[in-house]
């Protein structure tokens, strides 16, 4: 990276942290937790589906069952306020253990089979929530407010949330230029091989499916504290699990800049089109997006920039 | 995502009640289920022939069938067509139009590296346009064919038949039968059989590979019009309703086999079945659930399907 870029990067970076204690207007402030916490979601799937190229559409309900469980042990446990923002850990531990069960047998299944079950399995699940009277049906659950003033709450949760994003976007660096990350790429360009090179492919896989679950649940707990009403239909909304791997695939899903990049974009793109333009134009254009993106740039945006470098796609 | 139906089967009152009139309601919810299956085989057959000879997965089809109900929709409110007959009149646009979007969209991307990525993202990308439009052009709100048939019945025996319920499932025995004989009988669904099997070999018989995937397509855009048209006969729709079919068709799908229309048509059968039953022992709400955990369970044990794949 060249050492100007690498300042502007360390510039925006400390802007962002700066940022809340600006008093700057609430929305900017909420709009960017929000890019943030799809920056987290869209990177941590690039793991197993950028990288393995198992595309999982049921990211989403990794956000959910964080936030889930967040709620559950806010509600059961009364915890102060301090350690609730510790508790968005377990949170995670708990999307891990159950992309664990799932990823076990799912990952047996290869392409648009992994990604149907793995649709299904979101689906199961906000459909499963919303009939289970203890975790609130349909009527969501309600947390418990913080007990402190609402500016300076959501100034700590825009603060934890941008930690939570770099850890996530430096992890997934580091597991790029990994031998695991090798193990995984090796898989997506052809998994029979890699087997006879030696790499365990099952145990490579569901290591990548089950770190790709903990990040999107420690954002659910967060997010669950950030809402302070969770209801089926907004953690576990399916919409929402696609909307990742299309992030991913807009930015590019081979590298972890791509997912950055796609769910800055589209996220912005999304604000200011249905800030400007009646709902159902802004959707049409929206979806125009990806059509005009597979038709010129099927590798995603990113791609754009390298190939001018690089003189080749 | 509750299905919003017009008709929903009474649920059994009481196991232990009287037992004849149990029995009898069990063979209605039989009987009823059959009648969607048919009507999700049907929408599962035109996705599975796109899916098979291309290798798209077009997650636009439930989109377009929900555009074809709209159509038929208009036609009724605007003109008093009656939707069986609309279709006749929305056929050839709907041919067309699959055939352009083949052209311009779905055939330029048919060289990308990863066809099922690229073809799933801007099928989905054509997806939204299309629901969007619709809701443009119309309102959001959920319609329903009113003809001069709706909320009659006819008895067989101990069974209701309801009009609206019956005309649908005989469209969508129709129209698979129309596909079946298209694939096994004539030139062009033989040329198409055998491009899905052996591409190349295909196109060294002299089979214009693009010319034949672009009929197909616009084939597959009509049965899916039909299948709307057949769907908005039982369950009312609105423009975001595509999503829940599109689960279905899926579910059909896997459960038949890529590319196998019988099988896939007897899947429809078979999931219309297991939703009816379900819908007779099991509250509303626990429906989709287990219809999707059936899903998983076939994909986890027989992800190529139940039944013998044969093209």
């Amino acid at each position: 990276m060249k050492p100007y870029l690498k300042s502007l990067l360390f510039l925006a970076v400390a802007g962002a942290f700066a940022l809340p204690w600006l008093s700057p207007p609430v929305y900017f402030v909420s709009l960017l937790f929000v890019v943030f916490m799809y920056v987290v979601l869209a990177e941590s799937w690039v793991l197993i589906g950028g990288f393995a190229g198992y595309l999982s559409f049921g990211h989403g309900a990794f956000l959910g069952i964080g936030a889930y469980t967040t709620a559950l042990l806010m509600n059961h446990f009364h915890l102060s306020p301090l350690y609730v923002l510790v508790s968005a850990l377990p949170a995670g531990a708990a999307a891990a253990c159950v992309a664990a069960v799932i990823g076990y047998p799912a990952l047996r299944l290869r392409g648009p089979y992994f990604a149907l079950i793995t649709l299904c399995f979101a689906f199961v699940m906000e459909l499963a929530v919303k009939n289970l009277d203890f975790l609130g049906g349909p009527e969501g659950l309600w947390l418990k407010a913080m007990g402190i003033e609402v500016g300076l709450a959501r100034g700590i949760f825009f603060e934890v949330m941008l930690v939570l994003m770099l850890v996530t976007v430096l992890v997934v660096r580091r597991v790029e230029s990994s031998r695991f990350g090798a193990g995984l790429k090796a898989i997506k360009e052809d998994e029979e091989v890699a087997q006879t090179l030696c790499v365990d492919t099952p145990r490579v896989k569901l290591s990548a499916f089950i770190l790709s679950a903990f990040f999107p649940g420690v954002a659910g707990g967060l997010y669950a504290y950030y809402l302070s009403y969770i209801h089926p239909e907004t953690v576990f909304n399916i919409d929402i699990s696609i909307l990742i791997v299309l992030m991913a695939l807009f930015g590019g899903g081979s590298s972890y800049v791509g997912p950055i990049v796609g769910a800055i974009s589209l996220s912005l793109v999304n604000e200011l089109l249905s800030a400007f333009l009646k709902a159902e134009y802004a959707r049409v254009i929206y979806g125009l997006l990806f059509v005009v993106l597979i038709l010129y740039l099927p590798d995603g945006v990113i791609s754009f920039f390298r190939g001018r470098k690089s003189g080749a796609g | 995502m509750a299905r919003r139906g017009r008709f929903r089967p009474r649920r059994v009152p009481s196991r232990t009640g009287d037992r004849n009139v149990t029995g009898i309601l069990v063979l209605q919810s039989v009987i009823s289920g059959l009648m969607i299956g048919a009507i999700y085989g049907l929408l599962g057959v035109g996705f599975s022939l796109v899916w098979g000879a291309m290798k798209v997965i077009n997650i636009a089809h439930a989109a377009f069938a929900v555009l074809g109900a709209y159509l038929a929709y208009f036609l009724l409110k605007a003109f008093g067509v009656d939707p069986v007959l609309g279709f006749f009149v929305i056929l050839p646009f709907l041919f067309f139009g699959g055939m352009v979007v083949y052209r311009f969209l779905i055939f330029p991307v048919m060289r990308a590296r990863d066809i099922v990525v690229s073809s799933m993202v801007l099928t989905f990308g054509c997806a939204i346009v299309i629901e969007n439009f619709i809701s443009l052009i119309g309102s959001p709100d959920p319609r329903v064919f009113t003809t001069r048939y709706t909320g009659r019945a006819f008895f067989l025996g101990p069974f209701a038949f309801q009009w609206p319920q019956t005309v649908g499932a005989l469209m969508a025995l129709a129209g698979m039968a129309v596909l079946y004989v298209f694939l096994k009988k004539t030139h062009t669904g033989k040329a198409l059989r055998a491009s899905w099997q052996q591409p190349e070999a295909a196109r060294l018989y002299g089979i214009n590979l693009r010319r034949i995937s672009m009929i197909a397509f616009g084939l597959a855009v009509a049965s899916a019009g039909l299948g709307g048209i057949a769907m908005g006969f039982v369950y009312s729709f609105d423009p975001h309703t595509h999503n829940l079919w599109l689960i279905y068709i899926f579910l059909v799908v896997i459960l038949g086999g890529v590319g196998n229309v019988l099988g896939t048509a007897l899947a429809g059968l078979l999931i219309g079945l297991l939703n009816g039953l379900s819908l007779a022992f099991f509250p509303y709400q626990w429906v989709n659930v287990i219809t999707f955990g059936m899903l998983i369970l076939i994909l986890l044990v027989r992800p190529a399907g139940l039944f013998r794949s044969e093209v």
